[in-house]
Protein backbone atom coordinates (compact mmCIF):
# COMPACT_ATOMS: atom_id res chain seq x y z
CA UNK A 1 0.00 0.00 0.00
CA UNK A 2 2.68 2.36 1.22
CA UNK A 3 5.60 3.01 -1.42
CA UNK A 4 8.68 2.48 1.09
CA UNK A 5 10.05 5.31 -0.58
CA UNK A 6 7.68 7.03 2.27
CA UNK A 7 8.88 5.87 4.72
CA UNK A 8 12.60 6.61 3.79
CA UNK A 9 11.82 10.41 2.62
CA UNK A 10 9.81 10.66 6.28
CA UNK A 11 12.97 9.36 7.71
CA UNK A 12 15.53 11.66 6.28
CA UNK A 13 13.34 15.00 6.71
CA UNK A 14 13.24 14.14 10.77
CA UNK A 15 17.12 13.45 10.25
CA UNK A 16 17.54 16.66 8.63
CA UNK A 17 15.87 18.45 11.62
CA UNK A 18 17.77 17.04 14.15
CA UNK A 19 20.85 17.80 12.22
CA UNK A 20 19.63 21.49 12.12
CA UNK A 21 18.68 21.24 15.92
CA UNK A 22 22.45 20.08 16.80
CA UNK A 23 23.86 23.12 14.83
CA UNK A 24 21.40 26.09 15.74
CA UNK A 25 20.72 24.83 19.51
CA UNK A 26 22.99 26.52 21.98
CA UNK A 27 21.46 24.73 25.37
CA UNK A 28 23.30 21.35 25.69
CA UNK A 29 19.84 19.21 26.67
CA UNK A 30 18.58 20.77 23.47
CA UNK A 31 21.49 19.65 21.62
CA UNK A 32 21.65 16.36 23.52
CA UNK A 33 17.37 15.46 22.74
CA UNK A 34 18.34 16.82 19.09
CA UNK A 35 20.87 13.92 18.61
CA UNK A 36 18.01 11.33 19.79
CA UNK A 37 15.95 12.62 17.31
CA UNK A 38 18.43 11.52 14.44
CA UNK A 39 18.84 8.04 16.27
CA UNK A 40 14.99 7.63 16.51
CA UNK A 41 15.19 8.85 11.91
CA UNK A 42 17.69 6.14 11.58
CA UNK A 43 15.79 3.54 13.53
CA UNK A 44 12.65 4.24 11.27
CA UNK A 45 14.51 3.60 8.65
CA UNK A 46 15.81 0.37 9.48
CA UNK A 47 12.21 -0.91 10.81
CA UNK A 48 10.96 -0.10 7.57
CA UNK A 49 13.83 -2.02 5.48
CA UNK A 50 13.00 -5.12 7.73
CA UNK A 51 9.47 -5.25 7.54
CA UNK A 52 9.63 -4.31 3.42
CA UNK A 53 12.01 -6.83 3.30
CA UNK A 54 10.79 -9.45 5.49
CA UNK A 55 14.50 -9.78 7.28
CA UNK A 56 14.44 -9.60 11.48
CA UNK A 57 18.20 -8.60 11.14
CA UNK A 58 17.01 -4.56 11.16
CA UNK A 59 14.55 -4.90 13.93
CA UNK A 60 17.96 -6.05 15.83
CA UNK A 61 19.76 -3.38 14.92
CA UNK A 62 17.29 -1.35 16.47
CA UNK A 63 17.63 -3.09 19.86
CA UNK A 64 21.10 -2.65 19.86
CA UNK A 65 20.32 1.67 18.49
CA UNK A 66 18.04 1.87 21.54
CA UNK A 67 20.74 0.74 23.96
CA UNK A 68 23.46 2.73 22.73
CA UNK A 69 20.60 5.72 22.91
CA UNK A 70 20.41 4.63 26.53
CA UNK A 71 24.11 4.87 27.25
CA UNK A 72 24.26 7.67 25.81
CA UNK A 73 21.56 9.24 27.79
CA UNK A 74 23.24 8.18 31.05
CA UNK A 75 27.01 9.43 30.29
CA UNK A 76 25.67 12.73 28.69
CA UNK A 77 23.59 13.55 31.21
CA UNK A 78 26.08 12.69 33.88
CA UNK A 79 28.21 14.70 31.70
CA UNK A 80 26.03 17.97 31.34
CA UNK A 81 25.19 18.05 35.43
CA UNK A 82 29.04 17.91 35.81
CA UNK A 83 29.12 21.43 33.46
CA UNK A 84 26.63 22.68 34.83
CA UNK A 85 28.15 22.56 38.37
CA UNK A 86 31.34 24.05 37.21
CA UNK A 87 30.03 26.72 35.56
CA UNK A 88 26.32 27.17 36.25
CA UNK A 89 25.23 27.46 32.88
CA UNK A 90 23.84 24.75 30.04
CA UNK A 91 24.93 27.27 27.22
CA UNK A 92 27.77 25.43 25.25
CA UNK A 93 29.26 29.05 24.01
CA UNK A 94 30.50 28.74 27.99
CA UNK A 95 31.96 25.32 27.94
CA UNK A 96 33.94 26.90 24.18
CA UNK A 97 37.29 26.42 26.68
CA UNK A 98 38.25 23.18 28.20
CA UNK A 99 39.62 24.44 31.30
CA UNK A 100 37.95 25.67 34.22
CA UNK B 1 -6.02 -2.39 -6.06
CA UNK B 2 -5.22 1.60 -6.28
CA UNK B 3 -8.15 3.57 -6.34
CA UNK B 4 -7.87 7.94 -5.54
CA UNK B 5 -9.45 7.35 -1.95
CA UNK B 6 -6.34 6.50 1.01
CA UNK B 7 -6.42 3.30 2.17
CA UNK B 8 -6.43 3.53 5.95
CA UNK B 9 -2.74 2.71 6.02
CA UNK B 10 -1.81 5.87 3.83
CA UNK B 11 -3.89 7.74 6.23
CA UNK B 12 -2.53 6.24 8.76
CA UNK B 13 1.06 6.90 7.67
CA UNK B 14 0.40 11.13 6.89
CA UNK B 15 -1.30 11.67 10.39
CA UNK B 16 1.61 9.88 12.55
CA UNK B 17 4.24 11.32 9.96
CA UNK B 18 2.87 14.78 10.02
CA UNK B 19 2.44 14.22 14.04
CA UNK B 20 5.99 13.41 14.03
CA UNK B 21 7.78 16.26 11.98
CA UNK B 22 5.12 18.98 13.63
CA UNK B 23 6.45 17.85 17.36
CA UNK B 24 9.98 17.42 15.76
CA UNK B 25 10.07 21.16 14.50
CA UNK B 26 8.52 21.92 17.95
CA UNK B 27 11.26 20.75 19.58
CA UNK B 28 13.92 22.50 17.42
CA UNK B 29 12.05 25.91 17.46
CA UNK B 30 11.26 26.15 21.41
CA UNK B 31 13.43 27.58 23.85
CA UNK B 32 12.34 26.48 27.10
CA UNK B 33 14.06 23.04 27.45
CA UNK B 34 10.67 21.54 28.90
CA UNK B 35 8.98 21.94 26.58
CA UNK B 36 11.11 20.20 23.75
CA UNK B 37 11.45 17.78 25.74
CA UNK B 38 7.46 17.19 25.88
CA UNK B 39 7.63 17.67 22.07
CA UNK B 40 10.31 15.03 21.91
CA UNK B 41 7.91 13.00 23.52
CA UNK B 42 5.29 13.68 21.04
CA UNK B 43 7.70 12.31 18.36
CA UNK B 44 8.44 9.19 20.39
CA UNK B 45 4.83 7.96 20.34
CA UNK B 46 4.09 8.73 16.78
CA UNK B 47 7.32 6.81 15.85
CA UNK B 48 6.16 4.00 18.15
CA UNK B 49 2.91 4.18 16.30
CA UNK B 50 4.57 3.99 12.27
CA UNK B 51 6.14 1.13 13.86
CA UNK B 52 3.13 -0.55 14.73
CA UNK B 53 2.06 0.02 11.04
CA UNK B 54 4.66 -1.34 9.95
CA UNK B 55 3.77 -4.69 12.28
CA UNK B 56 7.28 -4.12 14.32
CA UNK B 57 5.11 -4.63 17.90
CA UNK B 58 7.87 -5.56 19.98
CA UNK B 59 9.71 -2.63 18.51
CA UNK B 60 6.64 -0.23 19.29
CA UNK B 61 6.75 -1.74 23.14
CA UNK B 62 10.43 -0.78 23.43
CA UNK B 63 10.14 2.78 21.97
CA UNK B 64 7.65 3.65 23.96
CA UNK B 65 9.43 1.56 27.49
CA UNK B 66 12.68 2.86 26.78
CA UNK B 67 12.61 5.97 24.98
CA UNK B 68 9.42 7.85 25.92
CA UNK B 69 9.57 5.70 29.86
CA UNK B 70 13.28 5.84 30.66
CA UNK B 71 15.41 8.08 28.94
CA UNK B 72 12.67 11.00 28.55
CA UNK B 73 12.05 10.82 31.99
CA UNK B 74 15.79 11.01 32.98
CA UNK B 75 16.13 14.16 30.76
CA UNK B 76 12.97 15.77 32.11
CA UNK B 77 14.11 14.71 35.80
CA UNK B 78 17.81 16.64 34.84
CA UNK B 79 15.55 19.80 33.75
CA UNK B 80 14.17 19.77 36.63
CA UNK B 81 17.41 19.26 38.53
CA UNK B 82 19.06 21.98 36.83
CA UNK B 83 16.17 24.31 37.26
CA UNK B 84 17.10 25.61 33.35
CA UNK B 85 15.54 28.82 32.74
CA UNK B 86 14.50 29.77 29.10
CA UNK B 87 17.86 29.92 26.65
CA UNK B 88 18.50 33.66 27.12
CA UNK B 89 18.15 35.30 23.56
CA UNK B 90 21.79 36.99 23.44
CA UNK B 91 23.88 37.60 20.14
CA UNK B 92 25.50 34.34 19.03
CA UNK B 93 28.71 33.83 18.80
CA UNK B 94 29.63 32.77 15.44
CA UNK B 95 26.77 34.84 13.64
CA UNK B 96 26.93 32.54 10.61
CA UNK B 97 25.53 29.55 12.60
CA UNK B 98 21.93 29.76 11.17
CA UNK B 99 23.03 29.59 7.40
CA UNK B 100 25.26 27.44 7.71
CA UNK B 101 22.74 25.48 9.60
CA UNK B 102 19.96 26.11 6.88
CA UNK B 103 22.26 25.81 3.93
CA UNK B 104 23.68 22.07 5.16
CA UNK B 105 19.64 21.12 6.05
CA UNK B 106 19.47 21.87 2.29
CA UNK B 107 22.06 20.01 0.79
CA UNK B 108 21.36 16.84 3.20
CA UNK B 109 17.46 16.86 2.05
CA UNK B 110 18.87 17.55 -1.41
CA UNK B 111 21.28 14.33 -1.21
CA UNK B 112 18.60 12.37 0.50
CA UNK B 113 16.13 13.23 -2.47
CA UNK B 114 18.56 12.05 -4.66
CA UNK B 115 18.59 8.75 -3.92
CA UNK B 116 15.33 7.96 -3.70
CA UNK B 117 14.94 8.97 -7.02
CA UNK B 118 17.88 7.30 -8.17
CA UNK B 119 17.83 3.90 -6.08
CA UNK B 120 13.91 3.79 -7.26
CA UNK B 121 12.61 1.89 -4.11
CA UNK B 122 9.04 2.26 -5.25
CA UNK B 123 9.55 -0.09 -8.62
CA UNK B 124 11.87 -1.91 -6.78
CA UNK B 125 11.48 -2.84 -3.51
CA UNK B 126 8.45 -5.72 -2.76
CA UNK B 127 5.34 -4.88 -1.09
CA UNK B 128 4.85 -4.84 2.69
CA UNK B 129 3.45 -8.52 2.93
CA UNK B 130 -0.46 -8.41 4.76
CA UNK B 131 0.36 -10.46 7.35
CA UNK B 132 4.31 -11.85 8.83
CA UNK B 133 5.77 -12.97 11.87
CA UNK B 134 9.21 -10.69 11.61
CA UNK B 135 8.06 -7.80 14.43
CA UNK B 136 7.00 -10.33 16.70
CA UNK B 137 8.99 -11.02 19.82
CA UNK B 138 9.53 -15.00 19.27
CA UNK B 139 11.60 -13.81 16.26
CA UNK B 140 13.20 -10.94 17.41
CA UNK B 141 14.51 -13.23 20.32
CA UNK B 142 15.56 -15.74 18.27
CA UNK B 143 17.49 -13.59 15.76
CA UNK B 144 19.07 -11.93 18.92
CA UNK B 145 19.95 -14.89 21.23
CA UNK B 146 21.33 -17.32 18.05
CA UNK B 147 22.91 -15.17 15.34
CA UNK B 148 23.31 -11.87 17.11
CA UNK B 149 24.79 -13.38 20.51
CA UNK B 150 27.92 -11.42 20.77
CA UNK B 151 26.47 -8.46 19.92
CA UNK B 152 24.60 -8.75 22.47
CA UNK B 153 26.56 -9.69 25.17
CA UNK B 154 29.11 -6.56 23.97
CA UNK B 155 26.05 -4.65 24.45
CA UNK B 156 25.35 -5.40 28.00
CA UNK B 157 29.18 -4.44 28.25
CA UNK B 158 28.49 -1.02 27.22
CA UNK B 159 25.66 -0.52 29.66
CA UNK B 160 28.02 -1.60 32.31
CA UNK B 161 30.39 1.11 31.32
CA UNK B 162 27.65 3.54 30.64
CA UNK B 163 26.64 2.86 34.41
CA UNK B 164 30.22 3.28 36.00
CA UNK B 165 30.54 6.26 33.70
CA UNK B 166 27.49 7.89 34.66
CA UNK B 167 28.45 7.48 38.48
CA UNK B 168 31.48 8.84 38.04
CA UNK B 169 30.91 11.74 36.29
CA UNK B 170 27.75 13.00 38.43
CA UNK B 171 28.75 11.93 41.62
CA UNK B 172 28.75 14.61 44.33
CA UNK B 173 31.45 15.43 46.45
CA UNK B 174 34.51 15.26 45.77
CA UNK B 175 35.35 15.45 41.66
CA UNK B 176 38.36 12.60 41.53
CA UNK B 177 40.02 14.33 38.04
CA UNK B 178 40.09 18.08 39.90
CA UNK B 179 41.24 18.25 43.53
CA UNK B 180 41.29 14.61 44.74
CA UNK B 181 44.10 14.42 47.76
CA UNK B 182 47.29 13.96 46.29
CA UNK B 183 46.16 15.86 43.10
CA UNK B 184 46.51 19.33 44.03
CA UNK B 185 50.05 19.52 46.13
CA UNK B 186 52.11 20.87 43.26
CA UNK B 187 52.36 25.00 42.74
CA UNK B 188 48.93 25.86 43.32
CA UNK B 189 47.63 28.53 40.93
CA UNK B 190 46.43 30.68 43.54
CA UNK B 191 48.16 31.88 47.04
CA UNK B 192 45.66 33.89 49.62
CA UNK B 193 47.36 37.59 50.71
CA UNK B 194 48.89 35.31 53.78
CA UNK B 195 50.90 33.44 51.57
CA UNK B 196 48.83 29.85 52.52
CA UNK B 197 47.53 28.12 49.77
CA UNK B 198 43.95 28.36 48.04
CA UNK B 199 43.34 24.75 47.67
CA UNK B 200 44.43 22.57 50.33
CA UNK B 201 44.85 18.68 49.65
CA UNK B 202 40.82 17.35 50.31
CA UNK B 203 39.06 20.25 48.98
CA UNK B 204 36.66 20.08 45.91
CA UNK B 205 36.46 21.74 42.68
CA UNK B 206 33.63 23.33 44.57
CA UNK B 207 34.84 25.16 47.70
CA UNK B 208 37.92 26.04 45.03
CA UNK B 209 35.30 27.96 43.22
CA UNK B 210 33.62 29.33 46.13
CA UNK B 211 36.70 30.83 47.38
CA UNK B 212 37.84 32.04 44.44
CA UNK B 213 34.67 34.18 43.85
CA UNK B 214 35.15 35.41 47.31
CA UNK B 215 38.72 36.59 46.75
CA UNK B 216 37.15 38.45 43.40
CA UNK B 217 34.29 39.98 45.38
CA UNK B 218 37.15 41.45 48.18
CA UNK B 219 39.27 42.60 45.57
CA UNK B 220 41.80 39.99 46.54
CA UNK B 221 42.48 38.94 43.31
CA UNK B 222 41.55 40.05 40.09
CA UNK B 223 38.58 38.40 38.25
CA UNK B 224 39.78 36.65 35.39
CA UNK B 225 39.90 38.44 32.04
CA UNK B 226 39.70 34.58 29.56
CA UNK B 227 38.06 35.51 26.09
CA UNK B 228 34.56 33.80 28.43
CA UNK B 229 34.18 36.00 30.06
CA UNK B 230 34.87 39.08 27.65
CA UNK B 231 32.34 37.20 25.65
CA UNK B 232 29.38 37.60 28.63
CA UNK B 233 29.76 40.87 29.12
CA UNK B 234 28.97 41.46 25.63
Amino acid sequence: MIPLTWYLALSAVLFTIGVVGVIIKRNAIQMFMCIELMLNAVNLTFVAFSSYFGDVTGQLFVFIVMTVAAAEAAVGLGIIIAIFRNRESLDVDDASILRL
Amino acid sequence: MWNLLPSISQLLFVLFGAMALGCAVAMVAHRNPLYSAISLVGVFVSLACLYLTLQAPFIAAIQIIVYAGAIMVLVVFVIMLLNVEEEVRRPLRLTYLIPIGVLLAAVLVGEAAFMLQLGNYAAASPAMPATSDVGLTASIGAGMFTKYLLPFEVTSVLILMALVGAITLARQGRTPFLAAPGNVTEEPAVLTPAGELALKPGDTAATGRAYAREQIKSGDAAAPSAPAREEEKR
